[in-house]
């Protein structure tokens, strides 16, 4: 290809810069490495070989054990020549293979040596590939020289004995620990790399005593640190006293703030960045503590080093989590660093906005961010589509320009994890917010029109099939349905054909039109979307044969699949093709591994079309599915609850114990997922002996213990309780499993005849008021409370006593509560005396609660609190008020 | 090797001066690093600690350079050794003439070492050394002991020296410094 000159040029230049041992060869090089045993040595090209062997092993060429202990012994007849820079390459090469090479110890002696020699260079590296090399035995005997180098008054040299100390930490602790003195004096050193060191090894030998830890900050932050490394260390090391100390403090000044806010004033940028941090990080901080601290993040905001500003920017944008309001003096100049070159920072400072940003100033950001979309790369437009998401979250009244955003950027080009953000996060606004949701269908509508992406187009036809019906004017969205099947590839035509199914069975009004499209698929080229067609039609009526009831047609098309889906494949492709037809009966229903799955929900983001409908919900209906399966559940009536896992069991216990608490009317059953861990065991006739004499009011009517518990295969107990029926009973149960154990074989997995009987205690399990409230939000709480009326309301105070914060308090409340806390207010701004929060749910019986409670703190943190409860039914109003009389 | 450059160190060795290295080698405590502090210093000390891997020195007699790997005799090491003597001008291989006990022990060591491909025709010097203590072997007893008439493929010599008394140490110095000179 012809390419102008200067081109050319460009290529040379390029080519000058690459390394001069890209290409070399490792059989080569190990040729090569033979002029070490040359009796005439030739140092510099010594050097040279072990250079090129070093680039080998760093770009991840592996030698041979034979390779490695060739190249090792020829290295060690190195030792003979005098030459500074060759013995140091020696010391690297050593360094480097000592892992590989049994024979590492012989050059024990010839270290030994070099540590005490008169170089200083030769003694820094030999005490550094020696401590590499060495044992405890060894140890002992070169500790007198390691001891003397620590405060030798080379820099170079105690710098290498700290740091081998560090290392040897944590093999010989016990030797290191006997340093302390050494180490102590080295602290004091001028050189600022060893007092670094020192400080870094002082405190890991004392980590584990919290008052010598205590003790050395004291010290240290009132005398002479000057290595800024060592001041950013001491700041670390302050911030854990601090850390630890805080909850002995009732009230009063902070322990050690007044030297974090010192460090500010420090002349070394890291040293004050260091400081800011360890402020806006210390539990519970006071807008008072957090203002000097935010004052040099914002100068640092403005500096011309890139560094400093990401620094800045991201330190800041944490804050913005827990204190918004402490951050908004910066946004000036956040919203300059929006168009700053270094993409990282920009999208920090755009996501630092969002979350600091009010109502008002919405409109105004989304116009800058429109502009800022198009110059950054896939994975910071992620993070900017979630911040939008949640901001929208906080703001449902914005959502209009907030979907119209999305709208607009999922017209343009991108990636598909980019797109899969937006489209999720459009369906989570669907489903939050009421008012989204036909324009939001409509976007998505148009999305699909032009998705190169089958993954998506699927999950958005399953979405409308959903939600479409539920419409005012269904029929709009057939259009964009049917296109699909013209246009699209079979995978996607076949899931059209399914929505528009849905469609035709929902609406009584389409179905006619419905049937007409479905009959045309009739003569689609793939067979898929050919028997999807078919069978529709037959279920539905379509071809006039006999029409199923109505339900059964509902429970066919919206229905979830009543199986794990993991077992149901595992099952299918068990299944040899034979005379007998498969059995879907025959699919065992138990989930494995469920309690790890679990465990993870609570935490997740909010899930957009990976698991529709909505997370929460789809493992309500796994519980009621299992439980309604068991005869003896079945007259319980409607699974009102089922709490999150409860571990019973700390982590990597013999066995792994956690409890669902099931809320019914009348009914309480408690699922205990128990998993054994141990291979070498069998359980069988496991129970789960429960004690309610902490619980008067429930009374233990059914067990069902698990025959047999095998090594990693998850299985449930159930115990149920009866309680009174409507009447939110709270209680204590103490728990022991009892198993008969027996030996497997883990060769055979045969398990011997004989068992022996052992009990393994759980820890204990509360019921609490809050388990017979569900946490659901509303959009509008205003027009919910106005809609609610005042005639079940009550109203009463309560004092909360002494508490260390108000957040603290207003998050006892909700948590004892366990309503869902609206429109953000479970974020209390930082420093403010009042505070008001709105919260909703519904209680036991399907009754609809919302909660506004006003919190007042005063001058010695007693905290007081006005509760208004408005709810369908009065006696809730007040079963609510009695919660938190009680707690 | 080329003409020219045998010539060039036919030249050299006329000049300059010569250069022959050697592996000191026997069990632990026979007195090795003894031998070569006497060698180069001719100061000698009770007080050792155990070698552990080598040492290297450089010993100049006269007009001879002598590179000297001084091994551990530790059990652990002794499979080391022949990584050491390869293309050595001679192995210098010393007993501990005073503990009977452990002869029969280095004299495996030895004949093992010398069934080694890589060490054929290398001269031996072995030197019983620790005569000052009473007792110790004669040089009859310790070549008969030692086995060392059964070695046919090479030159075997053998001294009794005492590292402590400086006994017999100028003999094995002209001993080394006469084979310098046959390794070219």
């Amino acid at each position: 290809m012809a390419q102008p000159l200067v081109k050319k040029d460009d290529d040379r230049d390029d080519e000058a810069d690459y390394s001069p041992f890209l290409g070399i060869e490792k059989g080569a090089v190990l040729q090569e490495a033979r002029v070490f045993n040359d009796p005439q040595l030739d140092a510099r090209r010594c050097s040279q070989v072990i250079t090129k062997l070093l680039y080998l092993l760093n770009q991840g060429e592996t030698f041979t054990k034979v390779e490695a202990t060739e190249v090792f012994f020829s290295v060690t007849k190195l030792f003979q020549s005098r030459d500074i820079g060759l013995r140091r390459m020696v010391y690297l090469m050593i360094k480097e293979l000592s892992p590989s090479a049994d024979e590492v110890i012989i050059v024990t002696s010839s270290l030994m040596k070099d540590m005490n020699s008169k170089t200083d260079m030769y003694r820094a590296n030999a005490i550094r590939v020696l401590c590499r090399i060495t044992d405890g035995t060894l140890l002992t005997q070169i500790e007198r020289y390691l001891k003397q180098a620590i405060v030798d008054k080379n820099p170079v040299v105690a710098s290498a004995a700290l740091v081998s100390g560090i290392h040897l930490l944590q093999t010989n602790p016990e030797i290191v620990k006997r340093w302390s003195n050494e180490v102590q004096e080295a602290v004091q050193s001028r050189a600022a790399l060893v007092q670094f060191h020192a400080l870094g090894l002082l405190h890991q030998i004392r980590q584990n005593d919290r008052l010598a830890v205590s003790k050395l900050v004291t010290s240290l932050t009132r005398g002479t640190v000057r290595s800024p490394l060592a001041q950013c260390l001491l700041i670390r090391y302050t911030s854990q006293v601090i850390r630890e100390s805080a909850t002995n403090t009732q009230t009063g000044d902070r322990p050690f703030y007044d030297f974090l806010e010192g460090c500010l004033r420090h002349k070394a940028e890291m040293v004050i960045f260091e400081a800011a941090r360890a402020i806006t990080e210390l539990n519970g901080v006071t807008s008072r503590e957090l203002t000097p601290a935010i004052t040099v993040l914002q100068l640092f905001l403005s500096s011309s080093k890139p560094v400093l500003r990401f620094a800045a920017v991201r330190t800041l944008n944490k804050v913005a989590m827990t204190h918004p309001m402490a951050v908004t003096n910066c946004n000036i100049d956040m919203e300059s660093l929006i168009s700053d070159q270094n993409r990282s920072i920009a999208t920090l400072a755009i996501t630092t906005l969002l979350k600091t940003g009010n109502e008002s100033s919405v409109e105004r950001l989304m116009k800058q961010i429109t502009n800022f979309m198009s110059d950054i790369a896939d994975e910071f437009k992620i993070v900017v589509v979630e911040a939008i998401r949640s901001l929208c979250l906080k703001f449902p009244l914005k959502y209009r320009s907030l979907m119209n955003f999305l709208s607009n950027i999922l017209r343009e080009e991108g990636g598909f994890e980019y797109k899969k953000a937006i489209v999720d996060s459009i369906v989570i606004l669907i489903r939050d917010i009421p008012d989204a949701k036909e324009s939001g269908l409509l976007h998505l509508c148009e999305f699909i029109e032009d998705c190169e992406f089958t993954y998506l187009s699927t999950q958005i036809l399953h979405f409308l099939g959903i939600e479409g019906p539920k419409t005012s004017d269904p029929s709009k969205y057939i259009r964009y349905i049917y296109n699909r099947v013209h246009l699209e590839n079979a995978t996607v035509r076949a899931s059209a054909v399914s929505t528009l199914a849905k469609f035709g069975a929902m609406v009584d009004s389409l179905k006619p039109r419905i049937f007409v499209l479905l009959r045309r698929c009739l003569f689609d080229s793939d067979d898929e979307v050919r028997d999807r067609a078919t069978l529709y039609l037959n279920t539905l009526g379509g071809d006039g044969s006999v029409v199923e009831t109505d339900k059964d047609v509902k429970d066919f098309l919206f229905g979830s699949l009543d199986l794990p889906l993991v077992n149901f494949e595992t099952s299918l492709k068990n299944y040899e093709p034979s005379e007998e037809p498969f059995d879907i009966n025959s699919v065992p229903k138990e989930i494995k591994s469920q309690p790890l799955a679990e465990k993870k929900a609570p935490g997740k983001k909010p899930t957009g079309l990976g698991a529709p409908p909505t997370a929460p919900a789809s493992t309500v209906d796994a519980y009621e599915k299992l439980l309604s399966a068991i005869p003896e559940f079945a007259d319980f009536g409607k699974l009102f609850k089922s709490s999150a896992p409860v571990e019973l069991t700390e982590a990597e216990t013999e066995y792994s114990v956690n409890v669902v608490k099931h809320i019914f009317d009348g009914h309480v059953v408690f699922q205990y997922n128990c998993t054994n861990t141990i291979p070498e065991q069998l359980l069988e006739q496991v129970t789960v002996a429960v004690d309610a004499s902490e619980a008067e009011e429930f009374s233990q009517v059914v067990t069902k213990p698990l025959r047999a518990l095998p090594y990693d295969t998850p299985g449930q107990i159930f115990v149920a309780f009866e309680k009174p029926e409507g009447v939110p009973a709270v209680g204590k149960f103490s728990n022991m499993l009892r198993f008969t154990v027996k030996e497997v074989d883990t060769t055979t997995g045969e398990a011997e005849e004989d068992g022996v009987e052992d009990e393994y205690q759980l820890e204990d399990l509360e019921v609490v008021a809050a388990d017979y409230m569900l946490r659901v939000g509303v959009s509008n709480f205003r027009n919910a409370w106005e809609n609610m009326g005042v005639d079940c309301e009550r109203v009463d105070e309560y004092g909360l006593g002494p508490r260390e914060s108000l957040a603290e308090a207003v998050n006892a409340v909700i948590n004892l509560l366990g309503m869902q806390p609206c429109e953000g207010t479970e974020v209390v701004p930082s420093n403010s005396r009042s505070h008001t929060s709105l919260l909703s749910g519904v209680y036991m019986g399907n009754v609809k609660v919302l909660v506004r409670i006003a919190f007042g703190i005063d001058g010695p943190k007693e905290v007081a609190m006005k509760l208004a409860v408005r709810s369908e039914d009065e006696t809730v109003s007040d079963a609510i008020h009695e919660i938190v009389a009680s707690g | 090797m080329g003409l020219w450059e045998a010539f060039l160190n036919w030249l050299r060795s006329l000049f300059f001066k010569q250069e022959m290295e050697l592996s000191l080698i026997g069990l632990q405590n026979a007195g090795k690093t003894s031998l070569v502090n006497v060698i180069a210093t001719g100061g000698y000390s009770e007080d050792m600690i155990p070698t552990v891997g080598f040492n290297m020195r450089k010993v100049t007699k006269g007009s001879v350079t002598i590179k000297l790997w001084d091994l551990g005799g530790q059990p652990r090491f002794r499979s080391m050794w022949e990584r050491y003597c390869r293309a050595v001008s001679a192995i210098v291989y010393v007993v501990d003439a005073a503990d009977y006990e452990n002869v029969h022990v280095s004299k495996s060591e030895l004949h093992d070492l010398l069934g080694k491909p890589s060490l054929y025709g290398i001269p031996l010097l072995v030197l019983g050394n620790k005569t000052d203590k009473p007792g110790a072997l004669s040089k009859e007893d310790l070549t008969e002991q030692m086995g060392l008439k059964s070695i046919s493929d090479r030159e075997v010599c053998c001294f009794m020296i005492s590292c402590k008394n400086s006994t017999n140490i100028d003999t094995v110095i002209d001993w080394l410094v006469k084979h310098s000179k046959s390794k070219n």
